[in-house]
Protein backbone atom coordinates (compact mmCIF):
# COMPACT_ATOMS: atom_id res chain seq x y z
CA UNK A 1 0.00 0.00 0.00
CA UNK A 2 3.07 2.24 -0.53
CA UNK A 3 4.99 4.57 1.84
CA UNK A 4 2.65 5.98 4.36
CA UNK A 5 3.75 9.16 5.92
CA UNK A 6 4.48 8.62 9.86
CA UNK A 7 6.43 10.49 12.38
CA UNK A 8 9.37 8.21 11.62
CA UNK A 9 9.71 10.05 7.98
CA UNK A 10 8.71 13.09 8.72
CA UNK A 11 11.29 13.44 11.90
CA UNK A 12 13.75 11.72 10.05
CA UNK A 13 16.67 10.31 12.21
CA UNK A 14 15.12 11.83 15.18
CA UNK A 15 11.86 9.43 14.83
CA UNK A 16 13.83 6.21 14.64
CA UNK A 17 12.23 3.32 12.79
CA UNK A 18 9.47 4.81 11.38
CA UNK A 19 6.84 4.35 13.91
CA UNK A 20 6.73 1.13 14.29
CA UNK A 21 5.65 0.61 18.11
CA UNK A 22 7.03 -3.24 18.82
CA UNK A 23 4.55 -5.10 16.39
CA UNK A 24 5.62 -6.73 13.38
CA UNK A 25 2.77 -5.77 11.33
CA UNK A 26 1.71 -2.39 10.50
CA UNK A 27 -0.73 -1.07 8.20
CA UNK A 28 -3.35 1.36 7.61
CA UNK A 29 -6.16 -1.17 6.19
CA UNK A 30 -5.26 -3.52 8.98
CA UNK A 31 -6.12 -1.20 11.89
CA UNK A 32 -8.39 0.62 10.14
CA UNK A 33 -10.58 -2.86 9.29
CA UNK A 34 -10.50 -3.51 13.46
CA UNK A 35 -12.35 0.23 13.29
CA UNK A 36 -14.76 -0.96 11.19
CA UNK A 37 -15.41 -4.51 12.54
CA UNK A 38 -15.99 -2.77 15.98
CA UNK A 39 -17.94 -0.26 14.43
CA UNK A 40 -20.41 -2.75 12.59
CA UNK A 41 -20.88 -5.22 16.12
CA UNK A 42 -21.66 -2.24 17.83
CA UNK A 43 -23.95 -0.72 15.84
CA UNK A 44 -25.57 -3.88 15.18
CA UNK A 45 -25.94 -5.14 18.44
CA UNK A 46 -27.31 -1.50 19.29
CA UNK A 47 -30.02 -1.96 16.17
CA UNK A 48 -31.63 -4.96 18.04
CA UNK A 49 -32.43 -3.43 21.13
CA UNK A 50 -34.81 -0.84 18.55
CA UNK A 51 -37.66 -3.37 19.05
CA UNK A 52 -39.12 -2.41 22.29
CA UNK A 53 -40.82 0.59 23.10
CA UNK A 54 -38.36 1.63 25.84
CA UNK A 55 -34.76 1.01 25.23
CA UNK A 56 -33.51 -1.57 27.37
CA UNK A 57 -30.33 -2.96 25.43
CA UNK A 58 -27.09 -1.15 27.22
CA UNK A 59 -25.54 -0.95 23.37
CA UNK A 60 -29.06 0.79 22.27
CA UNK A 61 -29.38 3.44 25.20
CA UNK A 62 -25.28 4.34 24.62
CA UNK A 63 -25.94 4.80 21.15
CA UNK A 64 -29.14 7.42 22.06
CA UNK A 65 -27.16 9.16 23.84
CA UNK A 66 -24.09 9.42 21.47
CA UNK A 67 -26.85 10.55 19.03
CA UNK A 68 -28.24 13.53 21.89
CA UNK A 69 -24.96 14.37 22.19
CA UNK A 70 -23.59 14.81 18.97
CA UNK A 71 -27.41 16.36 18.21
CA UNK A 72 -27.00 18.36 20.79
CA UNK A 73 -23.71 20.14 19.51
CA UNK A 74 -24.37 20.23 15.38
CA UNK A 75 -28.00 22.12 16.55
CA UNK A 76 -26.09 24.24 19.10
CA UNK A 77 -23.52 25.25 16.92
CA UNK A 78 -25.06 25.22 13.74
CA UNK A 79 -28.37 26.32 14.13
CA UNK A 80 -32.24 25.01 13.87
CA UNK A 81 -31.05 24.34 9.51
CA UNK A 82 -28.17 22.28 11.09
CA UNK A 83 -30.28 18.67 11.84
CA UNK A 84 -29.45 17.75 8.61
CA UNK A 85 -25.64 17.50 9.25
CA UNK A 86 -26.28 15.27 11.98
CA UNK A 87 -25.14 12.17 9.76
CA UNK A 88 -21.92 13.40 8.85
CA UNK A 89 -20.76 14.84 12.13
CA UNK A 90 -21.83 11.72 13.74
CA UNK A 91 -20.04 9.41 11.36
CA UNK A 92 -17.16 11.46 11.54
CA UNK A 93 -16.94 11.41 15.45
CA UNK A 94 -17.52 7.80 15.74
CA UNK A 95 -14.69 6.59 13.31
CA UNK A 96 -12.38 9.06 15.06
CA UNK A 97 -13.41 8.15 18.18
CA UNK A 98 -12.95 4.53 17.40
CA UNK A 99 -9.71 4.73 16.10
CA UNK A 100 -8.43 6.60 19.10
CA UNK A 101 -9.77 4.10 21.28
CA UNK A 102 -8.14 1.56 19.10
CA UNK A 103 -4.94 3.38 19.81
CA UNK A 104 -4.78 2.55 23.36
CA UNK A 105 -4.77 -0.93 22.59
CA UNK A 106 -3.14 -1.83 19.91
CA UNK A 107 0.37 -0.62 18.32
CA UNK A 108 -0.78 1.81 16.43
CA UNK A 109 -4.18 2.92 14.76
CA UNK A 110 -5.50 4.70 11.99
CA UNK A 111 -5.56 7.89 13.19
CA UNK A 112 -1.96 8.28 14.40
CA UNK A 113 -1.36 7.76 10.26
CA UNK A 114 -1.58 11.29 8.79
CA UNK A 115 -2.71 10.41 5.42
CA UNK A 116 -5.52 9.25 6.87
CA UNK A 117 -6.28 12.02 9.02
CA UNK A 118 -5.57 14.10 5.95
CA UNK A 119 -8.46 12.64 3.83
CA UNK A 120 -10.21 13.09 6.66
CA UNK A 121 -9.69 16.47 6.67
CA UNK A 122 -10.60 16.43 3.40
CA UNK A 123 -13.82 15.51 3.22
CA UNK A 124 -14.55 17.76 6.01
CA UNK A 125 -13.76 20.85 4.34
CA UNK A 126 -14.71 19.75 0.56
CA UNK A 127 -18.36 19.24 2.09
CA UNK A 128 -18.01 22.67 3.17
CA UNK A 129 -16.97 24.43 0.10
CA UNK A 130 -19.69 22.28 -1.22
CA UNK A 131 -22.15 23.41 1.27
CA UNK A 132 -21.06 27.03 1.02
CA UNK A 133 -21.62 26.64 -2.77
CA UNK A 134 -24.98 25.72 -2.09
CA UNK A 135 -26.19 27.71 0.21
CA UNK A 136 -24.81 31.42 -1.26
CA UNK A 137 -23.70 30.26 -5.37
CA UNK A 138 -20.56 29.83 -6.57
CA UNK A 139 -19.70 33.03 -7.03
CA UNK A 140 -21.47 34.21 -3.62
CA UNK A 141 -18.74 31.53 -2.21
CA UNK A 142 -15.78 32.66 -3.50
CA UNK A 143 -16.77 36.37 -3.37
CA UNK A 144 -17.46 35.74 0.02
CA UNK A 145 -13.17 35.30 0.80
CA UNK A 146 -12.34 38.77 -0.69
CA UNK A 147 -13.92 40.01 2.45
CA UNK A 148 -15.95 43.35 2.64
CA UNK A 149 -17.07 45.00 -0.34
CA UNK A 150 -14.18 48.04 -1.10
CA UNK A 151 -14.66 50.28 -3.73
CA UNK A 152 -11.78 52.55 -6.10
CA UNK A 153 -8.19 51.54 -5.54
CA UNK A 154 -9.08 49.50 -2.53
CA UNK A 155 -10.00 46.43 -4.70
CA UNK A 156 -6.10 45.71 -4.15
CA UNK A 157 -6.63 45.06 -0.63
CA UNK A 158 -9.29 42.71 -1.67
CA UNK A 159 -7.44 40.96 -3.91
CA UNK A 160 -4.78 40.62 -0.83
CA UNK A 161 -7.88 39.65 1.38
CA UNK A 162 -8.72 37.32 -1.61
CA UNK A 163 -5.31 35.13 -1.80
CA UNK A 164 -4.82 34.92 2.34
CA UNK A 165 -8.65 33.72 3.01
CA UNK A 166 -8.08 31.14 -0.16
CA UNK A 167 -4.24 30.09 1.73
CA UNK A 168 -5.97 29.42 5.12
CA UNK A 169 -8.89 27.65 3.51
CA UNK A 170 -5.80 24.97 2.52
CA UNK A 171 -4.19 25.72 5.72
CA UNK A 172 -8.06 24.26 7.56
CA UNK A 173 -6.99 20.45 6.18
CA UNK A 174 -3.25 20.86 7.53
CA UNK A 175 -4.66 21.94 10.49
CA UNK A 176 -7.42 19.57 11.34
CA UNK A 177 -4.88 16.34 9.96
CA UNK A 178 -2.36 17.36 12.14
CA UNK A 179 -3.95 18.23 14.95
CA UNK A 180 -5.74 14.53 15.27
CA UNK A 181 -1.95 13.08 13.93
CA UNK A 182 0.02 14.84 16.56
CA UNK A 183 -2.11 13.93 19.48
CA UNK A 184 -2.20 10.89 18.68
CA UNK A 185 0.85 9.81 17.40
CA UNK A 186 2.36 11.56 20.07
CA UNK A 187 0.81 9.73 23.01
CA UNK A 188 2.29 6.70 21.42
CA UNK A 189 5.66 8.38 21.38
CA UNK A 190 5.27 9.13 24.98
CA UNK A 191 4.45 5.73 26.22
CA UNK A 192 7.22 3.98 24.06
CA UNK A 193 9.67 6.98 25.72
CA UNK A 194 8.19 6.42 29.27
CA UNK A 195 8.65 2.32 28.95
CA UNK A 196 12.02 2.88 28.01
CA UNK A 197 12.60 5.19 30.88
CA UNK A 198 11.12 1.94 33.28
CA UNK A 199 12.57 -0.19 30.91
CA UNK A 200 15.69 -0.91 33.66
CA UNK A 201 13.42 -1.86 36.54
CA UNK A 202 10.57 -3.45 34.48
CA UNK A 203 8.00 -1.27 35.53
CA UNK A 204 6.12 0.26 32.39
CA UNK A 205 5.99 3.81 33.39
CA UNK A 206 4.11 4.27 29.81
CA UNK A 207 1.05 2.64 31.19
CA UNK A 208 0.40 5.39 33.63
CA UNK A 209 -0.17 8.02 31.01
CA UNK A 210 -3.31 5.79 29.49
CA UNK A 211 -5.85 7.85 31.26
CA UNK A 212 -4.78 11.08 29.87
CA UNK A 213 -4.84 9.11 26.88
CA UNK A 214 -8.03 8.65 26.93
CA UNK A 215 -9.01 12.08 27.73
CA UNK A 216 -7.25 12.79 24.36
CA UNK A 217 -9.07 10.37 22.50
CA UNK A 218 -12.04 12.04 23.64
CA UNK A 219 -11.37 15.32 22.84
CA UNK A 220 -9.69 15.34 20.09
CA UNK A 221 -12.74 13.53 18.33
CA UNK A 222 -14.91 16.34 19.76
CA UNK A 223 -12.72 18.80 18.42
CA UNK A 224 -12.53 17.68 15.08
CA UNK A 225 -16.36 17.73 15.02
CA UNK A 226 -17.00 20.70 16.65
CA UNK A 227 -14.09 22.28 14.26
CA UNK A 228 -16.38 20.74 11.49
CA UNK A 229 -19.68 22.41 12.62
CA UNK A 230 -18.01 25.81 13.05
CA UNK A 231 -16.75 25.75 9.61
CA UNK A 232 -20.19 24.55 8.01
CA UNK A 233 -22.08 27.07 9.93
CA UNK A 234 -19.77 30.03 8.77
CA UNK A 235 -19.96 29.48 5.13
CA UNK A 236 -23.94 28.71 5.92
CA UNK A 237 -25.00 31.10 8.66
CA UNK A 238 -27.15 33.38 6.76
CA UNK A 239 -29.63 31.59 6.61
CA UNK A 240 -31.03 32.31 10.49
CA UNK A 241 -30.10 35.75 11.19
CA UNK A 242 -31.86 35.43 14.69
CA UNK A 243 -28.84 33.60 16.64
CA UNK A 244 -26.24 35.83 15.21
CA UNK A 245 -24.73 36.64 18.19
CA UNK A 246 -24.69 33.06 19.73
CA UNK A 247 -22.09 31.93 17.89
CA UNK A 248 -20.35 35.00 17.05
CA UNK A 249 -17.85 33.86 19.72
CA UNK A 250 -16.78 30.42 17.87
CA UNK A 251 -16.49 33.00 14.45
CA UNK A 252 -13.83 35.07 16.61
CA UNK A 253 -11.93 32.53 18.20
CA UNK A 254 -11.46 30.80 14.71
CA UNK B 1 24.52 20.53 16.80
CA UNK B 2 21.42 20.82 14.93
CA UNK B 3 19.65 18.50 17.43
CA UNK B 4 20.49 20.55 20.38
CA UNK B 5 19.52 23.93 18.62
CA UNK B 6 15.86 21.45 17.81
CA UNK B 7 16.01 20.73 21.69
CA UNK B 8 16.09 23.98 22.82
CA UNK B 9 13.45 25.00 20.31
CA UNK B 10 11.04 22.49 21.33
CA UNK B 11 11.28 23.79 24.54
CA UNK B 12 10.95 26.82 23.99
CA UNK B 13 7.87 26.29 22.06
CA UNK B 14 6.68 24.20 24.30
CA UNK B 15 7.00 26.69 27.34
CA UNK B 16 5.27 29.00 25.32
CA UNK B 17 2.01 26.63 24.70
CA UNK B 18 2.27 25.83 28.03
CA UNK B 19 1.34 29.54 29.18
CA UNK B 20 -1.08 30.16 26.21
CA UNK B 21 -2.49 27.16 27.25
CA UNK B 22 -2.40 28.18 31.33
CA UNK B 23 -4.07 31.43 30.28
CA UNK B 24 -6.86 30.27 28.39
CA UNK B 25 -7.98 27.53 31.07
CA UNK B 26 -7.37 30.47 33.99
CA UNK B 27 -9.44 32.81 32.08
CA UNK B 28 -12.09 29.72 31.44
CA UNK B 29 -11.93 28.80 35.06
CA UNK B 30 -12.67 32.55 35.87
CA UNK B 31 -15.66 33.14 33.39
CA UNK B 32 -17.38 29.61 34.70
CA UNK B 33 -17.37 30.41 38.36
CA UNK B 34 -18.86 33.71 37.59
CA UNK B 35 -21.62 32.62 35.48
CA UNK B 36 -22.06 29.28 36.18
CA UNK B 37 -25.21 29.25 33.69
CA UNK B 38 -23.05 29.76 30.83
CA UNK B 39 -20.50 26.70 31.32
CA UNK B 40 -22.00 24.99 28.26
CA UNK B 41 -20.94 27.85 25.68
CA UNK B 42 -17.33 28.49 27.60
CA UNK B 43 -16.30 25.06 27.71
CA UNK B 44 -17.01 24.88 23.43
CA UNK B 45 -15.09 28.37 23.26
CA UNK B 46 -12.19 27.01 24.94
CA UNK B 47 -11.78 23.59 23.89
CA UNK B 48 -11.67 25.25 20.31
CA UNK B 49 -9.42 28.26 21.58
CA UNK B 50 -7.09 25.18 22.89
CA UNK B 51 -6.88 23.47 20.05
CA UNK B 52 -6.04 26.17 18.13
CA UNK B 53 -3.38 26.83 20.49
CA UNK B 54 -1.60 23.36 20.83
CA UNK B 55 -1.57 23.07 16.53
CA UNK B 56 1.17 25.65 17.42
CA UNK B 57 3.20 23.25 19.48
CA UNK B 58 2.68 20.42 16.72
CA UNK B 59 3.57 22.65 13.54
CA UNK B 60 6.36 23.17 15.97
CA UNK B 61 6.91 19.18 16.24
CA UNK B 62 6.43 18.29 13.20
CA UNK B 63 7.55 20.58 10.79
CA UNK B 64 10.78 22.19 11.85
CA UNK B 65 12.45 19.12 11.89
CA UNK B 66 11.68 19.07 7.98
CA UNK B 67 12.74 22.55 7.36
CA UNK B 68 16.24 21.44 9.34
CA UNK B 69 16.95 18.50 7.36
CA UNK B 70 17.64 16.56 10.27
Amino acid sequence: MGEVLTAGTLLGAAGGEGGAHGASYEGLFVYLGIVVVILFLFLANAKQGLNNRVFKKWTTQWTEQLYLFIENMTVGIIGGHGRKYIPLIMALWMIIFVSNIVSLFFPTAPTADLSFNLALALISIGYVQWEGMKANGVAGHFSHFAGPKLGGGLVLISLMIFVIELISEVMKNVSLSLRLFGNIEGGHQAVVAMNELGAGVYIPIGFFLLPVKLLTCVVQALIFTLLTCVYISLVTHHEEEGHEHSHGELAGAH
Amino acid sequence: MTGHVFGLGIGLAALGVAIGLGLIGYSAMQGMSRQPEAIGKIQTAMLIALAFVELVFLLTVFVVPGSLKI
